[in-house]
């Protein structure tokens, strides 16, 4: 299989990944049955397992209270910024930030 | 006048989309700059770099892609391992179909290459709130894409030489993901729904000690919605009552 190839398939396999479920997905979606319930909490849990993936990466790069610390402080701003505004951009940037900025206060 | 915005809506619902993906590419864009680096620094050209954002769009895969392809692993073997990462993708359409208006046939196959992580995770959090327009979704996908394909070909041409410094810039854009998932699950967030993250996160958390994070997700994933379609039942049971 020549380089191309390779990620021609990879970008055609993702892509019927996707679509084919889609596709039945219309189907599923006018239904009122256990696996239509199932499929409306999908979209929290996967927002869930997302952060939880997120958090550890970024925890094993320096685990150390330091590093809980900031977490904790970028986490603080961007659930109080959303609050304050439901604005996801803005709690973002700001949680961004404060993370960037308790690592330089914490720094040794 | 009403054709005329008839016509115009789905634009102005693409183009709100658009608007509202701003935070995805301030979360995009590094990566995908990591990924132009790396890609270069493992042999690629700057244009098989592009080409691998263009063509798979899917942001971890690729870095595995990456690093199979420079190890020298047969062209099946990094197929195959592109494709188990992405399977989760598998549950991403049926879920995002049951929070559209309606799924236009000729939308469908534009909707499902943008399916990434980040763009379900935003469009569900919106989703929650109220129905989804297919071209709002559309403009999401966009701006995502736009982000990642740019800033691919960004560190592919001039991040060669470039390498984190770990400076305090780039550690905060390391948080950028973690808290833009952390925005979505406030927006999303219901208090009837807590058992759904909490079993979602601890499944997750538990599955890393076996498996790999992409995995690991999967089962979370899938824990949560199960706990979610039993308590979303006994929600409805209850509302009949009352």
């Amino acid at each position: 299989m020549t380089w191309w190839g390779i990620v021609i398939a990879a970008g055609a396999g993702t892509f019927l990944i996707r679509y084919l479920p889609l596709l039945s997905g219309t189907r599923l979606a006018r239904g009122e049955g256990r696996l239509n319930r199932f499929l409306g909490a999908l979209g929290l849990a996967a927002i869930a397992a997302l952060i939880v993936l997120s958090v550890s990466d970024l925890w094993w790069q320096a685990p150390h209270w330091r590093g809980g610390v900031r977490l904790a402080l970028g986490a603080a701003a961007v659930l109080l910024v959303q609050r304050l505004t439901p604005n996801v951009g803005l709690a973002t940037l700001v949680g961004a930030g404060v993370y960037g900025a308790a690592g330089w206060v914490l720094a040794d | 006048m009403s054709l005329e915005r008839a016509i115009l809506s789905p634009w102005r619902a693409a183009g709100r989309g658009l608007h509202e993906s701003l935070s995805l590419v301030v979360g995009y864009a590094p990566i995908a700059f990591s990924f132009g680096v790396i890609a270069v620094q493992s042999g690629l050209t700057p244009w098989q770099a592009v080409g691998i954002s263009l063509l798979v769009f899917a942001g971890a895969s690729q870095f595995v892609m990456v690093a199979m392809m420079a190890a020298g692993s047969g062209g099946l073997t990094v197929l195959s391992a592109v494709l188990m990462m992405n399977l989760r993708h598998l549950f991403y359409g049926p879920a995002l179909a049951t929070r559209l208006v309606a799924l236009p046939r000729r939308l469908a196959p534009w909707l499902a290459f943008g399916l990434t992580d980040e763009v379900f995770a935003t469009a569900m959090a919106k989703g929650a709130s109220r129905p989804l327009e297919p071209a709002w979704c559309l403009g999401l996908a966009s701006g995502a894409y736009l982000a990642w394909v740019g800033g691919t070909a960004l560190g592919a041409s001039v991040g060669a030489g470039w390498a984190s410094d770990g400076g305090y810039v780039a550690q905060a854009l390391d948080f950028v993901l973690p808290a833009l998932f952390l925005a979505l699950l406030a927006q999303a967030w219901r208090r009837a729904r807590w058992p759904v993250v909490a079993v979602a996160a601890g499944a997750t958390l538990l599955a890393m000690v076996w498996w790999p994070g992409h995995v690991a997700m999967l089962v979370g994933m899938l824990a949560g919605a199960l706990v979610g379609s039993r308590r979303l039942r006994a929600e409805c049971s209850q509302e009949a009552t009352t």
